[in-house]
C-alpha cells in the first residue's frame, strides 16, 4: 500500500524526456508490480541509468520521441490558436457589419488597407492550416479506420458540431421566414431596436458555434495525440510520397502564426483609426444586436492577443524539435 | 539447491527478446512470462532500461497503446539477433555438456 502511494514520485525520478515517452506505460506497470523495497530500489537504479544515458549524451530514441511530442504539441497549439482566431474573426465581422465603419472605409484608405490586411491574414492562415494539416488529418483518419478505431468517435465530433450549427442556422431561417413563430421574436427588425427574443436567438447561435468549435478542437487534439505515427506514406497518381507529418506542418504553422500576428496588428490599427474618426461609435451600441461597441472590440482584441501568444509559445516550444526531429 | 547465476546469459534484454518471440506483450505480461519460463523476476526499472535500449536498436517495436499499457513486438532484426545469440549459446551448451560427459 505504501509503495503505491509513492508510485507517482518514483516515476518522476526519471528524466522528463524519458517520462514523455515511457511515463504512462511505466506507471501502469508499477501499479501491478510494486510490492517490496527491492522493487523500489530497482526503479531508483533504472532512473539513475536513464539520467546517465542523458548525461553521457547518448542519442537515445526516447529523446528523439520527445522531440516529436514537442513538435506535435506545437502544431496542436497553433491549430487551437487558429480556431480561436476564427471565433474572433466572426466577432469582428459582426462588429463591422452594418456599422458606420463600413462607409468610412470607402473614403479612408488606411482604414480600408488595415481591413483588407485582416482578410489577407485570414486567407493565408486558413490556407496554411489546411495545407500543413492535410497529411496529418489524412493519417489520423486512415489510422482510425485501420488500427485506432476509438478515434472514429472523436472524429465524429467535428462532423456532429457542424451539423448542429447548420441545424441551428436552419432553425433561424425558418423563424425569419415566418414558418416557425417564437414569442418575442420579430421577422423584421427596425433600425435602432433589437428585440430581446431576436437577441437570444443570435446569442444562441454564437454559443452553439463556440461550443462546437471548442468540442471539435478538443476531439481533434485527442485524436491526434492518440495516433502513434510521425511518418506516413501516401500514394497519389504516378507518385508515392513519404511525409514526416509533424515536420511538414511546422513551416505552415510558422506562417499561420505570423498571419495571426498580422491580423492582430491590423485589427489594432483598424480599431484605432475607426474610433479616432468616429468616437461616438466607440462609446455607442454598434456591436452585433446593438450591443456595446467597446466590449465587443476589446473582447475580440483580447481573444486575438491570447491566440497569437499561444501560437508563438507553441512555436518557441517546438522550434528546436522542428529543425531536428 | 539454489539456481546458479548465469551472468550475461540472464541478460534482461535477451529474456525480453525471447519472451517477445512468443508473441507481442506489454510490460507486465513480459515480466510474468519471463518469470514463468526462465524463473527470473525482472524489476520494472530493469525491464524498461532494457526495453528502451532494445527499441533504440530497433530489435523490438512499440505498438499503439492499449489504454495506458503499450505492447511491444519483436522486429525482424530482433529475431535475427536472438537466433544468432541462441545458436551461439547452443554451441556453448553442447560443448560444456560434452566436456562434462568426457
Amino acid at each position: 500500500m505504501i509503495f503505491q502511494k509513492i508510485r507517482p514520485w518514483l516515476t518522476r525520478l526519471y528524466p522528463r524526456a524519458w517520462r514523455e515517452r515511457y511515463g504512462a506505460e511505466f506507471d501502469a506497470l508499477l501499479e501491478q508490480c510494486l510490492h517490496s523495497p527491492l522493487d523500489v530500489v530497482d526503479v531508483f537504479l533504472g532512473a539513475l541509468d536513464a539520467h546517465l544515458q542523458l548525461w553521457a549524451g547518448e542519442n537515445v530514441n526516447w529523446r528523439m520521441m520527445n522531440m516529436v511530442n514537442k513538435l506535435r504539441t506545437t502544431i496542436l497549439l497553433v491549430f487551437t490558436a487558429f480556431i480561436g482566431f476564427v471565433i474572433a474573426g466572426f466577432g469582428l465581422v459582426g462588429l463591422a457589419d452594418d456599422s458606420p465603419m463600413i462607409p468610412l472605409m470607402q473614403t479612408n484608405t488606411p482604414l480600408a488597407v488595415s481591413w483588407y490586411m485582416i482578410h489577407a491574414g485570414a486567407i493565408v492562415a486558413f490556407l496554411t492550416v489546411v495545407i500543413g494539416g492535410l497529411p496529418l488529418v489524412l493519417t489520423v483518419i486512415r489510422k482510425a479506420f485501420t488500427t485506432n478505431r476509438r478515434n472514429l468517435a472523436l472524429l465524429l465530433v467535428p462532423v456532429i458540431s457542424l451539423l448542429v450549427i447548420l441545424a441551428y442556422v436552419g432553425f433561424i431561417f425558418l423563424v425569419w421566414t415566418g414558418r416557425i413563430v417564437l414569442p418575442g421574436v420579430v421577422q423584421v427588425v427596425q433600425p435602432g431596436f433589437f428585440p430581446v427574443g431576436n437577441r437570444w436567438l443570435m446569442e444562441g447561435l454564437m454559443l452553439v458555434f463556440i461550443l462546437g468549435a471548442a468540442a471539435s478542437t478538443w476531439a481533434v487534439w485527442k485524436a491526434i495525440t492518440a495516433t502513434d505515427t510521425q511518418r506516413e506514406t501516401f500514394h497519389i497518381p504516378a507518385r508515392t510520397l513519404t511525409v514526416d507529418i509533424y515536420r511538414f506542418a511546422f513551416v505552415p504553422a510558422v506562417i499561420a502564426s505570423v498571419s495571426m500576428l498580422v491580423m492582430l496588428i491590423s485589427t489594432l490599427v483598424w480599431g484605432w483609426i475607426s474610433f479616432t474618426a468616429l468616437p461616438q461609435v466607440f462609446f455607442g451600441n454598434f456591436g452585433p444586436w446593438l450591443t456595446n461597441t467597446q466590449i465587443w472590440y476589446f473582447g475580440i482584441l483580447v481573444l486575438m492577443f491570447l491566440c497569437t501568444l499561444m501560437a508563438f509559445i507553441g512555436l518557441a516550444r517546438g522550434h528546436k524539435a522542428g529543425i531536428t526531429a | 539447491m539454489e539456481a546458479p547465476e548465469f551472468g550475461r546469459f540472464s541478460d534482461p534484454a535477451i529474456l525480453i527478446l525471447a519472451s517477445l518471440a512468443g508473441g507481442e506483450k506489454h510490460g507486465y505480461a513480459m515480466m510474468e512470462d519471463i518469470k514463468a519460463t526462465a524463473g527470473v523476476t525482472l524489476g520494472a526499472g530493469t525491464l524498461y532500461g532494457a526495453l528502451s535500449r532494445l527499441e533504440q536498436n530497433t530489435l523490438i517495436k512499440a505498438l499503439p497503446a492499449d489504454e495506458r499499457r503499450r505492447p511491444y513486438r519483436l522486429t525482424p532484426q530482433g529475431a535475427v539477433f536472438l537466433r544468432q545469440y541462441l545458436t551461439s549459446l547452443e554451441k556453448f551448451v553442447s560443448l560444456g555438456l560434452k566436456r562434462l560427459a568426457a
